[in-house]
């Protein structure tokens, strides 16, 4: 199947998915969402939402073209560190940015959710470092942002493992260690979504198959996993679909009415990881939080004594 | 163009030991500028003493010479087991024992730990250098 029409998920080839004992679409497998594509278009491509195969290789050719983010102070090559992505496998997949349609970008966030978020960094402002709850959910091992919902490539451990039963389907990412339990509706299972009252870090999942594609529908988020800056309201709808013997295209659709004022909606090809899915026993030498701590202690020590 | 194809201009072509110490950049698991403070660069030669191989970083210990000639241990942070892993690094890549040169930054406490920017064997040699890397060439079929 030609890259373009893989990535488009436009695609009505004839392939169909295999299927497992129980007759469902088999997206069964290990996987890998890394990818080299920025989540919002480059402005300067306007409305072009793919590139030729041989612009993306002669843009391959002359590096990474994603939502770069080094640390100039520290001069690292990203390469040299293993962190490029172009050093990760990665399925083809030939968008100019992650979310699709004309405009690429997500729309503009509405004034009371700006408000609202800068409110919320600036209650923290000058406290960041005053104890280890006041750290990210990642730094505290507890859970890595790009895990999801919506699921987004990790940078490294990319991997993740779809396991399915009659009733549910698990997902389980190597980073940060979490196994996601998608309940499927139907009659093994077809629970509604709980309370609006409860808040879950990773939202509250429900699934149900409409053809050839998986659709999880997503609620009861909180704040504390805020993604790209929404709210508790936020309202995803996933899609999975067996694109090819070597693809899963992923979709996620977003909905925030108290951030953004109409959804958007992104595409990731997952293509096959090596090997099997390692511990990550993200605890087990958890320095960085305690040596964070130890450094801001210094500082304070420091100003301190310049007081005095 | 296939699939394969394109699996294969996208994977990585080499690896040098830096990917051992996959340090910091905001991708990381944690804030470097927490942790370490970039006006203290560091450069460090001695044997390493002791690898753990250990999430989310692996650590580097290397007793290294200070200019008065004292030995003094120093812990250095490196990158996640998991893509080290990945990319041909085990714990017994780095046998005890092996000189070394590391470069890198301090932490801002003040303590013997840094986090490794480069690391060299004394010839100047990487660890890996060439396309070792598992399913460098996409060779991995589903």
């Amino acid at each position: 199947m030609p890259a373009a029409k893989a990535a488009s998920g436009t695609s009505a080839s004839a392939w169909k998915a295999p299927r497992t004992a129980d007759g469902q679409p088999d997206l069964q497998g290990l996987w890998t969402n890394a990818t080299s594509i920025p989540m919002e278009r480059p402005t300067e491509l306007g409305a072009k939402e793919f590139y030729t195969p041989e612009e993306f290789a002669r843009i391959s050719a002359a590096g990474y073209h994603g939502d770069r983010n080094p640390l100039p102070e520290a001069h690292y090559d990203m390469s040299q560190f293993g962190i490029d992505p172009l050093q990760n496998k990665f399925a083809p997949n030939l968008r100019t940015s992650l979310i699709i349609g004309p405009e690429g970008r997500i729309p503009a966030m509405l004034p009371a959710a700006v408000q609202r978020n800068v409110a919320r960094v600036a209650a923290l402002k000058g406290h960041e470092w005053d104890r280890a709850e006041n750290r990210n959910l990642a730094e505290r091992c507890i859970m890595w942002a790009q895990e999801g919902p919506p699921m987004l490539g990790a940078t490294y451990n990319n991997n993740l493992e779809i396991v399915q039963s009659a009733g549910q389907v698990a997902i389980f990412t190597e980073l940060i260690h979490d196994a996601r339990i998608i309940p499927l509706s139907g009659p093994l299972d077809g629970r509604p979504h709980p309370a609006k009252s409860v808040h879950l870090l990773r939202g509250d999942s429900r699934g149900h198959w409409e053809g050839e594609t998986l659709v999880v529908d997503v609620t009861n988020f909180t704040s504390r996993t805020a993604f790209r800056g929404s709210s508790e309201d936020l309202h995803l709808i996933e899609r999975f679909t067996r694109t090819s013997p070597q693809t899963v295209l992923y979709e996620f659709t977003v909905e925030d009415p108290s951030t953004w004022a109409r959804p958007w909606t992104a595409q990731i090809v997952m293509g096959p990881a090596d090997g099997e899915i390692y511990e990550y026993a993200c605890h087990e030498g958890n320095r960085a939080l305690a040596n964070s701590l130890s450094a801001a202690r210094a500082e304070d020590a420091a100003k301190t004594a310049a007081k005095h | 163009m296939t699939i394969k194809s394109l699996l294969k201009i996208k994977t990585v072509a080499w690896m040098g030991l830096g990917a051992l110490l996959a340090g910091a950049p905001a991708w990381a698991h944690h804030s470097f500028a927490a942790e370490f403070d970039d006006k203290q660069p560091i450069k460090l030669q001695g044997k390493v003493t002791k690898v753990e191989f250990i999430n989310p970083h692996s650590w580097i210990y290397v007793d290294a010479k200070g200019a008065n000639g004292a030995v003094t241990n120093w812990a250095i942070e490196g990158g996640s087991p998991n893509a080290l892993y990945r990319h041909g690094f085990t714990r017994d890549s780095l046998p005890l024992g092996t000189e070394i040169i590391v470069t890198g930054f301090r932490a801002k406490d003040g303590s013997n730990r840094g986090v490794g920017k480069d690391l060299t064997f004394t010839d100047g040699k990487r660890l890996f250098m060439g396309g070792s890397a598992p399913g460098a060439e996409g060779e991995s079929e589903k």
